[in-house]
């Protein structure tokens, strides 16, 4: 098995990744009626999946950087 | 209107054909043709990807959608579009590596090889059949209805149609994939400029960012939460269109043909970076737009609404500019899959060179009049239409990853479900089986049944 730095980071941000998927479709995101707390006026459930969404596309430059190249 | 709109689209149009006219001339062999010489950087390639992913349906579809729904939409598409440019980090990787080891004649071609057997071309090629051309057929139909409302007195439903087909056929078939690529920049930034305008005239009209969401909070505050006042995106809804929207690059050719030919693998994740961001940039505004129809059209029907927030509330120029965005949209994303289906065709039938090529040109235009044909007897529910094509075409990806991932060929097995999946689907969409299993989405059931068969096809023959 191949310990090399690159791919521990690698599999601890598919770790993180698969966790914000998870907790997406809870009811920590996804919460019936929920408007409130609201954040820059938007309701809860939109701040909150705007925000997993932005660190997954950090996450998505963070893994390629660990990942091999051609 | 009319004098911007002959403005806008001669000058749209004229590029596009000498784009296309340049892209011929660089035209030496085939695989030019087929696979734009396999040397696309990243701007181009983020662009032709991000283009052929939002189509019509981005800015037709998700302000209706959001409008209806609320703000749960952006979980629906620009959430799983994260997830799904994180997956090509991973799979985009495994996939050239695949190519650069066994080369590349389409998917459906790979698939043969990866699994010694011819059925993983044809299972492959029939899901992307029969899910591709309804969805090329609902984009050109999405933007023929909207000219209808633009222009009343004008042109019918599928004379616009037809026109769309045309002009496609013509510039793709000159110019080949590089053609296409050049065009789809040109919808790419079209699109993104306009849903911008259009979402702040729209914030600006209801009083500014923050009176938008108390005015939607008095009228209908279910629009702020999931599942939204008609309860559609519920956990399961939003789970299962998440999974078919994570395996598009993997199941459909347009796209997988993309991370192909990218100039090289750090170009390729570089694009899927500037994805994931152009997604959350151009849904953003979508919901904006939505959001603004539920207070000023509520009841309206789509053409209505669409017709009223993209032309009618509008200047005339940025009106001009939607329609010419739209057209552009249907065709970026129309001629890219029967560009690929063409190359998919090609794949799988064993002719020379030239013959080959010829075969994928005439494979183009019969999948274009297929279209046409479908695009005048389908409905007008463009986005659930598009999540129907995007959950079958996902029925392949297990079968896909399956083959791309093992060094050695899996058997018949996976082939079988696969194909077995894929009728399930079709016959519970036709009404034949249920929509549900138990207490579970039938969509949702099959792409967790065939996970679990390619799982277990992995560890059995590993």
């Amino acid at each position: 098995m191949n310990n090399r730095p690159g791919n521990i980071t690698w599999l601890l941000i598919v770790t993180i990744a698969l966790v914000l998927v998870v907790i997406t479709f809870t009811p920590l995101v996804l919460s019936p009626g929920r408007i409130y707390p609201k954040v820059l006026s938007m309701p809860y459930t939109l701040w909150t999946s705007i925000l997993i969404t932005v660190i997954l596309v950090v996450l998505t430059y963070a893994g390629s950087r660990t990942r091999n190249n051609d | 209107m009319l004098t911007w709109l002959l403005i806008v689209g001669s000058i749209y149009v004229t590029i596009l054909f000498l784009l296309a006219w340049r892209s011929r001339r660089m035209i030496r062999n085939h695989r030019d043709f087929l696979m734009a010489g396999s040397n696309i950087g990243l701007v181009l390639g983020f662009m032709t990807f991000a283009a052929t992913l939002f189509s019509t349906f981005t800015l037709l579809g998700m302000p209706d959608f959001s409008r209806t729904h609320g703000i749960g939409a952006w979980i629906f598409l620009a959430f799983s579009d994260a997830g799904m440019v994180f997956l090509i980090v991973w799979f985009g990787y495994l996939l050239r590596k695949r190519v650069s080891a066994k080369g590349f004649n389409g998917m459906s071609g790979l698939l043969q090889d990866c699994y010694r057997n011819r059925w993983a071309g044809y299972i492959y090629f029939s899901g992307v059949f029969i899910f591709l051309v309804p969805y090329v057929a609902i984009q050109i139909r999405g933007v023929a209805i909207f000219l209808v409302e633009a222009f009343t007195t004008t042109m019918p439903i599928w004379a616009w149609s037809l026109l769309i087909v045309v002009v496609m056929l013509v510039y793709s078939e000159l110019g080949g994939l590089k053609a296409i690529i050049y065009a789809d920049f040109m919808q790419g930034t079209l699109l993104m400029v306009v849903v911008w305008i259009i979402a702040i005239t729209c914030m600006k009209s209801l009083g500014g960012w923050s009176e938008m969401f108390r005015q939607v909070e008095t009228v209908n505050p279910a629009l702020l939460s999931t599942p939204g006042p008609k309860g559609l995106l519920n956990s399961q809804f939003l789970i299962a269109s998440f999974l078919a929207i994570l395996m598009i690059p993997v199941t459909q050719p347009q796209l997988s043909t993309r991370l192909v030919i990218m100039k090289n693998t750090r170009s390729m994740y570089r694009m899927a970076v500037a994805v994931g961001t152009f997604a959350m940039l151009v849904i953003f505004p979508t919901i904006i737009i939505g959001l603004y129809g539920a207070l000023r059209y509520p009841d309206a029907s789509v053409s209505e609404f669409l017709g009223g927030v993209l032309l009618h509330d509008q200047a005339a120029v940025v009106g001009s500019a939607a329609i010419i965005g739209l057209f552009a949209a249907a065709m970026s994303t129309s001629d890219s899959q029967l560009f690929a289906m063409g190359n998919e065709f090609r794949g799988l039938i064993s002719v020379s060179e030239s013959g080959s090529l010829l075969a994928a040109r005439l494979a183009i235009i019969i999948f274009a009049l297929a279209a046409l044909v479908f695009s005048l007897l389908s409905s007008d529910q463009l986005v659930l239409l598009a999540r129907i094509s995007f959950a079958g075409t996902a029925m392949m990806g297990p079968l896909v990853i399956l083959g791309i991932l093992s060094s050695r060929p899996q058997g018949g097995f996976m082939i079988a479900a696969s194909g077995l999946g894929l009728m399930a689907f079709i016959l519970s969409q036709a009404g034949v089986l249920p929509e549900m299993v138990g207490t579970v989405r039938m969509d949702l059931f099959l792409m967790m049944a065939l996970t679990l068969c390619a799982i277990a096809s992995y560890i059995v023959r590993r």
